[in-house]
């Protein structure tokens, strides 16, 4: 009798064990999967992976936004925002450049050739060590030279970054951005590739062994038009009030592939898109889903196998999207899409998709030169702008040139245009230029922004091993909050239909320029011992020769022809 | 004096007509020989364009220039920008008109030494010329219309000079703190403008009282000078963006001088041990020369001067264009200098060829940074020896009216 009440009660501890086990690991966290195929309109086919990890934050006081328990967020992502105290971490790895007047807007924002990173981190006296340490973690956890995001490299925008965690908390939720500064650093001249993918796969929880993301074959991946692989975690509210957070951790990988490149014709399948096809869902996944983008109705086309259509909610969203469920499906995927045309035909207009810009060097010769930025409204409406640009040290900007005009309207003052500016002028080897301004671009027009510099004289040890090459410059980013339909090339779409919207605001856009090469003067990097040498000699010739008439008498050489003038020296 | 104004007037408006022609104005504001970062009237622009909009313009690696600068030309800027020209070429002639006077009073001085037989009843050079020398020397007009702010050092130190010529303690120190303020070297020439009011001046004090007040008249202006700035920026970041950038050549633009080449290509370990040597090189010489050339302080301004030109770390033919317009105040040496061809082809060479070098390099791309360091190196070879030249000469006519015995005999020196 005994016996049988301990060991009553030793079942139900066990069992409260092993509930109470199961909260604290990780039963609250959930995962998604989500893949994207959409043919754009020059042929090319773009791919969004998109996997989304939710956990629970904290919410007792004295860890107030820390993690303690792992379960499919991946452990190396917590610890590393655990210690250095960041509340929103965004990573952007870029190869190549997306082509806004032929893609329309792409799905994931960040889309600036190089490596981005910006993160809010929260104020303390540590922060700079702290960004410091996060650039040097990322860089061994990615691979990547993360680490050369330095104080050069690192500027604090004032005007064009807002958190985007908790349905963009900073318009609804003021308070999530007191006590938190933002970091903002890009590396232009960093080459993508495996050795980067690898990492970021180890933190999904089916690697890429089952899932969408078995699909990312680092062979075919890379050999695309543009590829651009990002992380970002944010702080999500769960209620208006915001009492409870969760932490995502959004994984994605947006490439644009070239079907026509190879056989004229846009067809496309899985396997002759990535060599692979879906074995199966992710078990741990709560959602596991593929969506095509079905082109306008006048276009004829077979996809299979069959699919479920679902409508765009959006009134003037009204293209379709064939949708699988993985979780549904009783073998291997293998999507598949003919078109019925003998060859694909480029269309001659470009897509016109409201706000695009271009970055261009004026000037010519290793002295100065100037930076032009064309921004081009093609909207109805004139249209509010955050333009940012952060130039390195070693092209020293002249505010004073700093023109703003509306190219055939000269009429227009800067006045009109330029409704507010940071600068933050630059320090020799230890901060970049900032330049920040809210434009507000008149209906139909090309708005340029151009100002003058001087290109510096680095030391030759600062210069890079290819020092003829030039140095990278990073994108002029603008962003905007534009009309929703403007963004219904790909994101609107995908986030009407995707459950978790919550990632940008609908409407917000981010536009990246190209970035720049600019050369600088070089000195001649086998003379150091020569200029050392003949420095000195001028300088010795110098001081010796004064040395000696300060010292030195005059004496009158009394007879010639005694001991005194063989002696004689000059 | 029809003449004195006639030369006065046809250098003003030279430097006006000069002004009007933007292809000469605007090509010399941007070259490296004549505009260099501490001097540079884009910078002091853009210096003054960031103070205007509040942003603080020492907060940055561009404008290195004294408050003092930014606040005399933000009053100029209330004023219509042909006044800008207007002052530049006023303050020019200015310059060219003190140096008359200097040269009369140095006359005026030297009437009571001893001279050299041949010299006797012959008159000294005209101070008119010595202005002319200085007003179209093509170096002062270059330096002038490139609205390079080293006019204004050079102004502070002629202006220091003429005072303690005329026995002024007070005013010739306050001038030399303001040169020193506005460029750090010329606070060298302090002890010699010392001894030039101990030498001459009416009141005569004895050398330790002279030296004992005119310290203190130097130390003071130069604190309230730096004490006033500090009031104007709100902030002591200037002084690291004026003295630090000439002290630690954080800018290594090039110019005519023989740092930027040096230290863009100096190994990191050694950069600071030879920039103390490059800097301290540069100051020693004050004492030495001021012993031996007790009974002539201006010489010792001149050399002083020159040294500065060729020693200091951001120099631009404006440092040369001073010291060449006062060497003639001493023109009774020239008879004595020996290399007078040589170092005038040194300085024609250089003046041709560091422009096409220049263009070479960073232009054409079929020259590299040597070929404009060479140059720099030639032109700095030629004002090294043009300053022992002027040197020997000034000892070695001392020499000889010391010892008149010794006229037609070799002398050598050991």
């Amino acid at each position: 009798m005994r016996y049988t009440r301990i060991s009553a009660s030793f079942i139900v501890l066990c069992t409260y064990i092993l509930t109470t086990e199961s909260k604290l690991s990780g039963r609250q966290d959930s995962f998604e999967e989500e893949l994207l195929i959409s043919p754009l309109d020059d042929g090319k086919l773009l791919t969004h992976f998109q996997f989304t990890t939710l956990v629970e934050l904290d919410s007792s006081k004295e860890k107030q936004g820390k993690l303690s328990h792992y379960g499919l967020f991946p452990k190396a992502i917590g610890q590393v925002i655990n210690h250095h105290n960041v509340q929103e971490l965004h990573l952007t790895f870029t190869q190549g450049r997306w082509q806004y007047e032929e893609w329309g807007y792409p799905v994931a924002q960040s889309a600036g050739t190089g490596v981005e990173l910006w993160a809010w981190m929260r104020a303390d006296a540590n922060i700079e060590t702290n960004w410091r340490s996060l650039t040097n973690t990322l860089s061994g956890l990615f691979c990547a030279s993360l680490n050369f995001i330095d104080d050069t490299l690192t500027s604090r925008p004032e005007l064009s970054f807002r958190p985007e965690g908790s349905n963009n908390s900073y318009y609804h939720n003021r308070h999530m951005n007191e006590g938190v500064e933002l970091r903002y650093g890009h590396l232009p001249h960093e080459n993508v590739c495996t050795e980067n993918l690898t990492p970021w796969l180890k933190l999904l929880p089916c690697k890429s062994k089952a899932g969408i993301a078995a699909l990312l074959n680092a062979h075919k991946l890379y050999d695309t038009n543009y590829h651009s692989m990002a992380i970002h975690i944010l702080p999500v509210c769960q209620d208006d009030a915001c009492t409870v957070q969760k932490l995502k951790l959004v994984q994605t990988v947006t490439s644009v592939l070239d079907p026509v490149r190879d056989t004229g014709r846009r067809d496309w399948s899985l396997t002759s898109l990535f060599d692979r096809d879906i074995p199966s869902y992710c078990p741990v996944s709560e959602r596991s889903s593929v969506m095509v983008r079905l082109p306008a109705q006048k276009e004829s086309f077979q996809l299979s196998p069959n699919y479920e259509v679902i409508t765009g909610k959006k009134q003037h969203n009204q293209k379709n999207m064939a949708y699988y469920d993985l979780k549904k499906a009783t073998e291997p995927l293998n999507l598949q899409m003919t078109w019925d045309e003998e060859s694909f035909l480029y269309p001659a207009e470009p897509l016109k998709p409201g706000i695009v810009a271009h970055k261009y060097l004026t000037g010519y010769g290793h002295e100065r030169g100037g930076v032009t930025v064309n921004i081009f409204n093609q909207l109805n409406d004139s249209q509010e702008i955050d333009y940012f640009d952060s130039v390195p040290w070693y092209l020293k900007l002249y505010l004073h040139t700093l023109k703003v005009s509306v190219l055939g309207h000269e009429s227009i003052s800067q006045k009109d245009i330029v409704k507010d500016m940071y600068y933050q002028p630059a320090i020799d080897r230890s901060r970049p230029q900032v330049l920040e301004m809210k434009l507000l671009l008149p209906p139909n027009s090309v708005t340029a922004v151009s100002i003058e510099f001087d290109k510096v004289f680095l030391k030759y040890t600062e210069h890079r091993p290819d020092a003829n090459r030039g140095f990278d410059v990073g994108p002029a980013i603008i962003s905007a909050v534009v009309p929703e339909h403007i963004n219904d090339m790909a994101a609107n779409e995908f986030n009407a239909i995707s459950k978790h919207t919550d990632m940008e605001a609908l409407s917000q856009i981010k536009v990246y320029t190209e970035i720049l090469l600019a050369s600088l003067p070089t000195p001649d990097f086998s003379m150091p011992y020569n200029v050392i040498t003949l420095t000195c000699t001028v300088i010795a010739l110098f001081f010796g020769s004064l040395f000696k008439l300060l010292i030195q008498k005059f004496e009158v050489v009394e007879d010639e022809g005694q001991d005194q003038q063989p002696e004689k020296t000059t | 004096m029809e003449k004195s104004l006639f030369i006065l007037l046809l250098a003003f408006i030279l430097r006006l007509w000069l002004f009007n022609l933007p292809a000469i104005a605007n090509t010399l504001a941007t070259r490296v020989e004549v505009v260099t970062p501490i001097t540079s009237f884009k910078r002091l622009t853009e210096g003054l364009y960031l103070y205007q909009h509040s942003v603080p313009p020492y907060d940055g690696g561009i404008f290195h220039q004294p408050p003092f600068l930014l606040v005399l030309f933000n009053a100029i800027s209330t004023l219509p920008s042909s006044v800008i020209p207007i002052v530049y070429a006023a303050v020019d002639t200015y310059i060219g008109y003190l140096l008359t006077i200097i040269t009369y009073d140095k006359q005026r001085i030297y009437e009571k030494f001893p001279t050299l037989q041949v010299e006797k009843g012959k008159k000294d050079i005209d101070p008119w010329t010595v202005a002319a020398l200085y007003l179209f020397n093509p170096l002062t007009i270059a330096s002038c219309v490139s609205k390079s702010t080293i006019l204004f050092t050079n102004l502070s130190i002629v202006l220091s000079l003429a005072y303690a010529l005329k026995g002024k303690t007070i005013h010739s120190m306050l001038w030399i703190a303001l040169a020193s303020y506005l460029s750090c070297y010329p606070a060298m020439l302090m002890p010699p403008m010392v001894l030039i009011t101990y030498n001459w001046a009416p009141h005569q004090l004895s050398l330790g009282k002279q030296v004992q007040v005119s310290a203190m008249y130097f130390v003071s202006s130069l604190a309230m000078l730096l004490i006033a700035s500090y009031i104007l920026t709100g902030s002591w970041d200037y002084l690291y963006s004026t003295y630090g950038t000439i002290l630690c050549l954080t800018d290594l633009t090039p110019n005519i001088g023989m740092f930027w080449y040096f230290f863009i290509e100096m190994f990191d370990q050694f950069r600071n041990f030879f920039l103390v040597v490059f800097q301290l090189h540069a100051f020693i010489f004050a004492a030495p020369l001021c012993i031996r050339f007790r009974e002539h302080p201006i010489f010792v301004v001149i050399v002083l001067s020159g040294i500065m030109s060729i020693f200091k770390s951001y120099p631009s033919i404006g440092d040369a264009a001073l010291y060449l317009g006062l060497l003639p105040v001493h023109g009774e040496i020239f008879k004595y200098t020996r290399y007078g061809f040589l170092i005038a082809n040194l300085f024609l060479y250089s003046a041709t060829l560091a422009p096409i070098f220049w263009h070479l390099w960073i232009y054409a791309g079929s020259g590299n940074a040597n070929f404009f360091y060479a140059i720099t190196l030639v032109y700095n070879l030629g004002q090294v020896l043009l300053l022992i030249d002027v040197v020997y000469a000034m000892l070695r006519r001392s020499f000889d009216i010391a010892n008149p015995q010794a006229l037609g005999k070799e002398v050598i020196q050991r």
